[in-house]
This record gives C-alpha cells, sequence and structure tokens, in this order.
C-alpha cells in the first residue's frame, strides 16, 4: 500500500498546479463567453441593441429583465472609438468590459450630470500619441483607456414600469458608438 | 513499475486538478464570495481587481458582471439554513435591504434562464414591490398564485435569486459580513 503513497501525493500537488492554470487560464479558454455571445449580434464598432431576455432565449445567462439595454462591440485596431450615450429618462449606464471580461470601467448617469454622455475610448498608445494640445482642450471631453484592444461597451437603461420599456428602448436606440481614424 | 506509479500520480493530477476547477467554477459553490446569510457576492468582481475564482465563474457562464460603479449583486441558491432554493416550496425572501438607489431582485433556473410565466413576473424591482411598514419586503416565490409580492417559480426544482442594487453607496461591497443587513429566506411547504 505504502507504494502509493508517493503518487497519490505527488498527484495531488500536481492536481493543484493543474488547478490553478486551468482557473487562470479559464477567462481566455471559455468558447462562449459574453464577448462571442455579444460579437454575434452584429459587426464591431456599431452599436447592436441586445434583445430583452426571454424565459426561451436570453444573449447572456442572468440578464436583469429591468433593463434593456444595446452593446458596442469594439476593436480599436483601426483608431479610437467615440461613443455618445444620451440619457434616458430613468437610471442609465455605461459599462467597459475587456475581451476577457473583466470589468475596467462603469458610470451612471448621475456621475456623468450631463444629458448626453460622450466619450471617447482608447488604448495606451492612441492615447499617448494624442498631441499635447488637444488634450488640454479635450478637458471637457471623457478619455477612457481600454487595457486590451478589443472589448465590449455595455449600455443598461432601466425599465422603472413596463409601460415605458418601448420608450426607453426607443432613447437607448439613439446611442451612438463609431470608430475614428 | 516506475510507468505505472508515474502513470497513477499524472491522473490523480489531472482528474482532482479538473474536478477542483470543475467545481469551483460553478457560481452555486461561491468560491471565493463573501457569505451574507444566505447570500454570496463577489465584491471585486466588477472592478479590475476581481479574483481569478469570479473571473472563472463569469467566463465559464458567459456573463458579464455588473461594473461596481454600476451596481452590486448578490446570488442565492439556497436559503438561511443551507438547504438549496426549490421552486416547489414557498420561499419567502424578508426583511430589509441595503440602502441604494433602486434594486432588482429577479429569479433564474439553475441554467441562468428566466422562468416562463403567463404575467411575465421574473421578480421585482424597488419601483413596484409593495412594501410593509418600517420599509420591510416580503416577497413570496412559489408555484401557486399568492396575494401580495408573488413570483412564479413554474414548480422548478432548483431556482436561483439574485438581488442587484444599483447606484450603491461606495462600500458596499467592501465592508464585512455583518455592515449590511440583508433580507433572510425561508422555505416552507415543501413537497
Amino acid at each position: 500500500m505504502r507504494i502509493y503513497a508517493l503518487p497519490i501525493v505527488a498527484g495531488l500537488v500536481l492536481g493543484g498546479v493543474v488547478h490553478i492554470v486551468t482557473t487562470l487560464t479559464m477567462p481566455r479558454l471559455a468558447l462562449e463567453d459574453a464577448f462571442s455571445r455579444l460579437a454575434r449580434l452584429g459587426p464591431p464598432n456599431a452599436v447592436q441593441m441586445i434583445p430583452d431576455p426571454k424565459p426561451s432565449e436570453a444573449v447572456l445567462p442572468r440578464m436583469d429583465p429591468s433593463f434593456t439595454s444595446a452593446v458596442c462591440v469594439y476593436d480599436l485596431t483601426a483608431g479610437t472609438l467615440r461613443v455618445r450615450v444620451p440619457t434616458t429618462t430613468d437610471y442609465t449606464s455605461i459599462s467597459f468590459y475587456t475581451r476577457h471580461g473583466l470589468a475596467y470601467y462603469a458610470l451612471n448617469d448621475h456621475a456623468a450630470g450631463q444629458r448626453t454622455i460622450e466619450l471617447q475610448l482608447m488604448t495606451a498608445a492612441q492615447r499617448a500619441a494624442l498631441p499635447e494640445d488637444e488634450e488640454i482642450t479635450a478637458a471637457d471631453r471623457l478619455i477612457i483607456e481600454s487595457p486590451t484592444t478589443e472589448g465590449v461597451v455595455l449600455i443598461r437603461a432601466f425599465v422603472r414600469e413596463r409601460g415605458v420599456r418601448e420608450e426607453t428602448r426607443a432613447r437607448l436606440a439613439k446611442v451612438s458608438c463609431a470608430s475614428e481614424t | 513499475m516506475r510507468v505505472i506509479i508515474i502513470l497513477i500520480a499524472l491522473a490523480v493530477g489531472i482528474i482532482s486538478g479538473l474536478a477542483l476547477t470543475w467545481v469551483a467554477s460553478a457560481s452555486s459553490f461561491g468560491f471565493g464570495a463573501i457569505r451574507i446569510g444566505a447570500w454570496s457576492a463577489w465584491p471585486k468582481s466588477g472592478t479590475v481587481e476581481a479574483d481569478p475564482y469570479s473571473r472563472a465563474i463569469f467566463a465559464r457562464a458567459g456573463e458579464l458582471p455588473l461594473g461596481l460603479a454600476d451596481g452590486f449583486s448578490f446570488v442565492a441558491s439556497s436559503d438561511d439554513i443551507g438547504a438549496p432554493l426549490d421552486g416547489r416550496c414557498d420561499i419567502h425572501i424578508e426583511g430589509r435591504l441595503p440602502l441604494a438607489r433602486f434594486w432588482t431582485l429577479t429569479i433564474y433556473d439553475s441554467r441562468g434562464r428566466l422562468i416562463d410565466n403567463v404575467g411575465e413576473r421574473w421578480g421585482y424591482t424597488s419601483a413596484e414591490v409593495l412594501w410593509e411598514p418600517d420599509a420591510h419586503v416580503d416577497i413570496v416565490l412559489a408555484p401557486r398564485a399568492r396575494s401580495g409580492n408573488w413570483v412564479p417559480t413554474g414548480g422548478r426544482d432548483q431556482i436561483v435569486a439574485i438581488l442587484r442594487l444599483y447606484d450603491a453607496p461606495v462600500g458596499v461591497g467592501s465592508r464585512s459580513g455583518d455592515a449590511i443587513e440583508m433580507p433572510a429566506i425561508r422555505q416552507e411547504f415543501c413537497p
């Protein structure tokens, strides 16, 4: 029996390593991750409305049905991205995720304090390449740095009561997201 | 003989490692979560400091975590005494809720889908719910119609409740358990 003790202990140590490696790589290896699901809705660098979740089908699992959402799957390879979000009459939020689902920035209508939230998304390299004077004139413009070239901008609006769903969705459809070269 | 010993070590390693990852990345086990009563939360899941377990859980589910400046979510898949939430029982979610601009409570099946019902009633928001005096709420998840705040469960045997606090004060996610008051969950009339 003692002959099996060593391989089992060695195996468990190896198991720990396997566990750590697979857990850390899961966000990169998951095939049906949120980015892949959202990317299927349409071309990148353009706003796509996400169908409201229904029991029979939902783009992402566990979506909050009290919200209606739009998404802009982006790719900054060709240039920066300009996002304009007219806020709705109720809570509106904009969340930013990397290619592998890390939430790196979010803001809501209260925090923004404006009727239209306008921002520019760029990589660190693109930001560094901005002419210096432009950075100063851009003080009133919100610049967000994306840690990855690809990612997701998720725009969600709260539907306080059923009656306002269509109206909220119509407002959300005015969100724009476009590549600037 | 030596080959057999190495093979045993490899087999034990690969099987135990993968099994552990599989369990840890299923959200219902709450790896890396803080627990308040029956509720679990991954306080940093909506930030760049998200821990590897919460990232693996969200990636595997294909879900996007709520950004912290947006909202904060608590997940319950069992009641206060640890019994799994069973949609065939009457499940009471009762008590006071943490401070936030508003909240939503939604019920899902074990695969994260909404539960079909005629009234398209999948949960409540703080704007729709009927409040008890003293800022309490009492929401009942049950297979058969009830008066008050009723969410139909369609008799699913496994259900998950998610409470999302929107525009919550900074710190909801960083405080330790007893600083936040969460509603109690109890089940009765189980088959």
